[in-house]
């Protein structure tokens, strides 16, 4: 309770909270107010936004609802952002605990697999992964996984390091655990709380890979994504620019939102060093 | 018969690039039902001999052989179930502990590692545990950090006898603990020996205390064996330098022992 109280206190968390707030609302309820295939045609083609109130945000230039697409967008994003950095965390931590707790060889050889990951940017690796193995959103969610587990790793590692020095993991050898049991049980659960940190970071990173992966046509063709509305849009950017300024604001608001609502919590559960 | 012995046992750390001997050539033995001392100044490998008997750290040279068989040469799922014998009491008890556990957590862990004690019986075990450490069962609820110092080693003691060892390893075990718990849990732990027989190897600085509980005493400086003997004759009379140095440095001690 007290900890909600302290996230409120800064109006950046708070902004994020409201954004974030807006888009699981949005994508909770897609498939409620608009019920159907989002990807129909509605009405005409072109339709400027605030002409029709049955089409709020108009057509694009298929004659799609806009705010139907907008709503299936937030969906896709929110579903891709989440699941690939529950992923990287998973993955991140499993490794980075394995090679700061064993040490030695398995260490050496993991940490190289994680450079080797991290020397290519994590951009082009789920574009050659996306292009190799096709597009689906499973895919797309690996792809991205690929990319940033790295990071979630490296920390785990550094974390683990510290950790496996202490008296209650030799305290736990001396009982006769085994390792992999302390490792996974002992060691593990004190290591999180700076891996979770960089959850909203990894989050905000993810949408914005799906949207590039989706621009550049390499997203669920059987989903509406916002970066594919924006490519959608580019063709007609000069007579219609609203078909690419109204996702395009939402990607941007919805980065912005997971990032700041992260930092918000990072912040409220930090020890507060130096009174205010 | 003889516990523990340990001949020859050598431990160097490198230490910017030119090694030091943190343990060089030390052997000693404890039977059954004895208390050994270890001690000696800062530094002079006390816990490093400590670390070295638990196989929490691989000598570089030496024996050790415990309950009459070779404990160097056990590895894997032999040297873990072989641990239920061979326990130890750290200097920190709140450090001994993974923060997140609760009391019974922590005792519930040896007795199901070596299968001690069925799922169900467990809880009932536990109690007696507490019991016989001097605490009230109901503690068994509480997380690590909801109860006192004090109370924290006798939890660190009776995880030690879960498993029925015939030897415990106490690095600093009363050093962290004030005077009148101090004296509580020496109580305990002599209590404990004379009803189970159970080994002490006794690591303080503090030769008041090596002089009440110990039966034997192995004076270190700088990781080799200055002396050794009886606890009593060698703290009232040390030959070595380090030994003299040791007593004259322990002002209750000098009023107690007449010249
Ligand atoms: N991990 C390590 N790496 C390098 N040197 C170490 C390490 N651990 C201990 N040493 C050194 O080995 C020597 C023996 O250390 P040890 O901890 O065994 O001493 P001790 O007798 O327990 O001292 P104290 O009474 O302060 O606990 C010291 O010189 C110490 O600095
Ligand atoms: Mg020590």
């Amino acid at each position: 309770m007290r900890r909600l109280r302290r996230f409120f206190r800064t109006p950046e968390a708070i902004a994020g909270a409201l954004i974030l707030g807006l888009l699981v609302a949005m994508a909770l309820a897609a498939p409620l107010l608009f019920p159907g295939d989002p990807q129909a045609i509605a009405g005409p083609a072109l339709l400027p936004p605030f002409q029709d109130w049955s089409l709020p945000l108009g057509t694009d230039r298929l004659g799609r609802d806009m705010l139907a697409e907008l709503f299936h967008g937030a969906r896709t994003s929110l579903a891709v952002g989440l699941a690939a950095a529950a992923a990287a965390l998973l993955i991140g931590a499993v490794v980075g605990t394995l090679a700061g707790f064993a040490g030695g060889l398995i260490d050496e050889v993991l940490m190289r697999i994680s450079d080797a990951f991290q020397t290519v940017p994590s951009f082009l690796l789920a574009l050659a992964f996306v292009s190799i193995v096709g597009p689906s959103l499973g895919v797309v969610v690996a792809a991205i996984t690929l990319g940033v587990w790295t990071g979630p790793a490296r920390v785990a590692r550094a974390e683990v390091l510290s950790i496996r020095e202490r008296d209650y993991v030799a305290g736990a050898r001396v009982i006769g655990m085994h390792p992999l049991e302390i490792a996974f049980r002992e060691v593990l659960p004190n290591a999180l709380p700076p891996v979770l940190a960089l959850s909203s970071v990894i989050v905000a990173a993810a949408i914005l890979t799906e949207a590039a992966l989706s621009f550049l046509g390499l997203g669920d063709p059987n989903r509406v994504t916002w970066g594919g509305m924006i490519a959608e849009g580019r063709a007609v950017l000069r007579t219609a620019p609203y078909l690419s300024i109204v996702p395009g604001i939402a990607l941007v608001l919805a980065v912005l939102g997971v990032y700041l609502a992260g930092e918000g919590v990072v912040e409220s559960t930090a020890v507060r060093r130096s009174l205010p | 018969m003889t516990v523990l012995a340990v001949s020859k046992l050598s431990k160097r750390y490198r230490r910017g690039g030119k090694p030091l001997a943190a343990v060089d050539d030390v052997s000693f033995e404890i039977g059954p039902a004895e208390t050994l001392a270890l001690a000696g100044p800062s530094g002079s490998g006390k816990s490093t001999i400590a670390r070295l008997v638990l196989r929490l750290l691989e000598p570089d040279a030496g024996r050790i052989e415990f309950e009459g068989a070779d404990f160097l040469s056990l590895s894997g799922a032999t040297l873990r179930a072989r641990r239920a014998r061979l326990q130890m009491v750290f200097q920190d008890p709140l450090a001994a502990f993974n923060p997140r556990a609760t009391v019974a957590r922590v005792l519930d862990d040896p007795l199901r590692i070596h299968g001690i004690a069925s799922r169900a019986e467990r809880p009932r075990r536990i109690a007696a545990l507490l019991e016989r450490v001097g605490l009230d069962a109901g503690l068994a609820a509480r997380a690590i950090h909801e109860i006192s110092g004090g109370q924290r080693q006798r939890v660190a003691i009776a995880r030690a006898i879960a498993t029925q060892p015939s030897l415990i390893v106490l690095d600093e075990a009363v050093s962290a603990l004030d005077v009148s718990v101090r004296g509580q849990i020496l109580e305990l732990l002599l209590d404990l020996q004379r009803q189970e027989r159970i080994s002490y190897l006794f690591i303080s600085h503090d030769l008041g205390v090596i002089r009440a509980v110990a039966h034997r005493v192995v004076i270190l400086d700088a990781g080799r064996v200055a002396e050794s003997g009886e606890a009593r004759a060698v703290i009232d009379n040390p030959q070595s330098t380090i030994g003299k140095a040791l007593v004259a440095a322990t002002p209750k001690l000098n009023r107690n022992t007449p010249p």
